[in-house]
């Protein structure tokens, strides 16, 4: 009797642990692909080149970044706008402006305005609301897709959440857990805009795509790339890098 | 005696009971002052409602380029890419008779920034001399003086000023995304603080003379967004509208002309459904007069049944008895009106072209995004005066022609012989 239940329940363990295998997490890919740009801490640099229907421009960026919660990001050209600076410590986003030198306080409301005249939105370059706390997370594909095999997880809001997309879809590579696509849904369903990622190569000791491009779904003439140059990953900075003195330095 | 003595007995008729004649007649006057106050006053507060929306800050007319609405994007001005002669423009559509004045404008989305409050602007480039001969929003400024041009100063709505905790000489930073797509910031002094009323507008407008805006921006000097204009009077605007957009001048350019019927329909279809109460108001407060002179006739025929049966007896015709009812109610109705409009021609008057102000008692209000001053002004509607003068007759009448019916067929014999 009792080895009849031993075995059921050494069965019941190699069941679920075989379906375990084969059942990614998804959550744990979706919070592996939103560490993969960030790390404990970050220090970098990259080009935004931007095209829109009336001009196009490319800015030199230098960024910072430490845990989910600090960020600094600081325009090195062109010119016209070298030294202009966004600081996220905490809930708060300040922007400095050389020019004038003033700092301003970003109200919430904001956040989901452009960056700098860019496709992203504040909230995209800061990161601030953490995905897994404001979406529920589900496999919805496991398969190939354009000869790779790649998982599809569907991002729905919870019921509470305040966020700007009714749907956001991932597709991540099964063979590096790199992300490969992202689209961003609005509240009606319809397709707002989408970002492929590509040159996926190592950049400051990690594989990581080199090249972001957003697109608004509505302009499909107009684009965004992020283009990553050097990254360095666990530098050496604390809470007290991202301050408002930090931001007004022009350096 | 005159061929038909008729009318003369009912007029003479009004005479046999004085004080009763004048209490029914101020009966229907006052009906009659109610009717034409109550219209006159409704009209004022649409009036009132009109002007402000249209003349408070946006013009009676707007003219943009045709893919500028509803989107109002930064790329979508007069003209195109390349622009357009502002000045030409402005003096062509100044020609056109029915327009009062005509002003260039500038808009931009942008942040306003003061220490550590920011509000999301709605930023406004104003000619200033040109936008105080149409718009009204910066003639009564709460604080300050209009911005000059070139002096990197701006005017801000009072709630805005209260949000960012500014004061007039204070600083401001602007921020604003530029037609290049660059980030346009610079510093400016609040050189005033207007008060519209219309608290959205007061708590987001942020206006600055056109040639500082375009710079903040990097638009080039003919790219302009709007040209406001003023018409004389708000309801002219409809055909000025046509008149300007058939031009060949308005199609080579691209131009959309719309009046503010078309801009800001909610308020016409206010004045549309509020007039259509104009009928009520008639039938509620004939409707109660028409029983209090009904009353007086029917009393006034009942005391003279005697008489009535002397002349059908001396064979008078039931129709004359009919008429002569009928004249003696047309005869009151007349005298109601000579007392309704000597009641009424000083009010409305006094009302008219000075009305009383009665913020004290209510404060301003704002209605459909139009601020209504709280005060008790009437318009001028010869219409109604003339409709309400037919009405009151017809009442009268009305209120006749039972009494008068029952007044012809007295039997003779019967009340004659006192039975």
């Amino acid at each position: 009797m009792t080895g009849k239940v031993a075995l059921l329940a050494a069965l019941v363990c190699l069941a679920t642990a075989g379906s375990a295998q084969a059942q990614p997490d998804p959550l744990e890919i979706i919070n592996r692909v939103q560490d993969m740009y960030r790390g404990e801490s970050s220090h970098g640099t990259a080009t935004m080149e931007v095209v829109t229907e009336h001009w196009s421009r490319e800015m030199t960026i230098e960024s910072w970044s430490l845990g989910e919660d600090h960020s600094l990001i600081r325009i090195l050209a062109p010119a016209k706008e070298a030294g202009t600076a966004t600081l996220m410590a905490d809930d708060d986003i300040w922007n400095y402006l050389p020019k004038v030198d003033r700092t301003i306080k970003l109200p919430a409301a904001m956040m989901g305005g452009s960056w700098m005249g860019s496709h992203f939105t504040n909230d995209d370059l800061i990161q601030e609301s953490r995905l897994v706390d404001d979406y529920d997370i589900e496999l919805t594909f496991d398969g190939e897709r354009d000869s790779a095999r790649v998982w599809e997880i569907t991002l729905t809001p919870k019921f509470d959440a305040a966020v700007v997309w009714g749907r956001i879809e991932y597709t991540v590579r099964q063979a590096d857990t790199l992300p490969a696509s992202v689209l961003y849904y609005d509240e009606d369903g319809e397709l707002a805009r989408s970002m492929q990622f590509s040159e996926y190569e190592n950049i400051g000791g990690r594989m990581m795509p080199r090249l972001m491009n957003m697109r608004p779904a509505d302009k499909p003439d107009e684009r965004t790339t992020m283009r990553y140059g050097e990254m360095a990953f666990d530098v050496d900075i604390d809470e007290s890098f991202f301050s408002l003195r930090r931001l007004q330095s022009r350096r | 005696m005159s061929e038909n003595p008729w009318p003369r007995i009912g007029w003479r008729n009004l005479g046999r009971h004085r004080k009763r004649t004048v209490l029914t007649a101020l009966g229907l006057a006052v009906g009659y002052f109610a009717v034409v106050f109550m219209i006159g006053w409704t009209e004022g507060l649409l009036a009132e409602m009109v002007e402000n929306a249209t003349g408070l800050v946006s013009g009676q007319i707007e003219i943009h380029d045709d893919e500028y609405r509803p989107e109002r994007g930064l790329y979508d001005t007069i003209g195109g890419r390349d622009g357009a002669d502002v000045e030409g423009l402005l003096n062509w559509i100044g020609s056109d008779a029915g327009v009062v004045a005509a002003a260039p404008r500038v808009y931009a989305g942008g942040l306003v920034s003061s220490g550590e409050s920011t509000s999301a602007g709605i930023l406004m480039g104003i000619d200033p001399a040109r936008e105080r001969s149409l718009s009204r929003f910066l003639d009564d400024l709460v604080d300050g003086r209009m911005p000059e041009p070139g002096r990197n100063e701006v005017a801000v709505g009072v709630e805005m000023a209260r949000q960012l905790e500014v004061g007039v000489g204070d600083e401001l930073v602007v921020v604003a995304p530029g037609a290049d797509g660059s980030m346009g910031n610079d510093l400016y002094n609040v050189a005033a603080i207007f008060r519209t009323g219309i608290v959205e507008l007061d708590a987001a407008q942020a206006v600055m003379p056109l040639a500082d805006l375009q710079a903040l921006i990097t638009l080039d000097a003919g790219r302009i967004h709007e040209i406001a204009v003023a018409t004389a009077d708000p309801w002219v605007a409809d055909d000025t509208a046509v008149r300007l957009g058939s031009t060949q001048a308005s199609r080579d350019l691209g131009l959309e002309v719309a009046s503010w019927t078309e801009l800001n329909p909610v308020i016409l279809d206010f004045v549309v459904l509020t007039e259509s109460f104009y009928y009520i108001i008639f039938v509620i407060v004939f409707g109660i007069a028409i029983f209090g002179v009904a009353n007086t006739m029917l009393m006034s025929t009942y005391e003279r049944r005697r008489e009535i049966a002397v002349m059908l007896a001396l064979g008078a015709r039931p129709r004359a008895i009919v008429w002569t009812v009928l004249y003696e109610a047309a005869a009151m109705g007349g005298v109601a009106l000579i007392f309704g409009l000597v009641i009424s021609l000083p009010l409305m008057f006094w009302w008219n072209v000075a009305p009383p102000d009665l913020s004290s008692l209510y404060g301003n209000l704002s209605m459909n995004g139009a601020l209504i001053r709280p005060v008790l002004r009437v318009e001028w509607n010869m219409a109604i005066w003339v409709w309400g003068a037919v009405v009151l007759v017809a009442t009268a009448l009305v209120a006749a022609l039972y009494p008068a019916a029952r007044a012809a067929r007295v039997p003779p014999a019967d009340t004659l012989s006192g039975v």
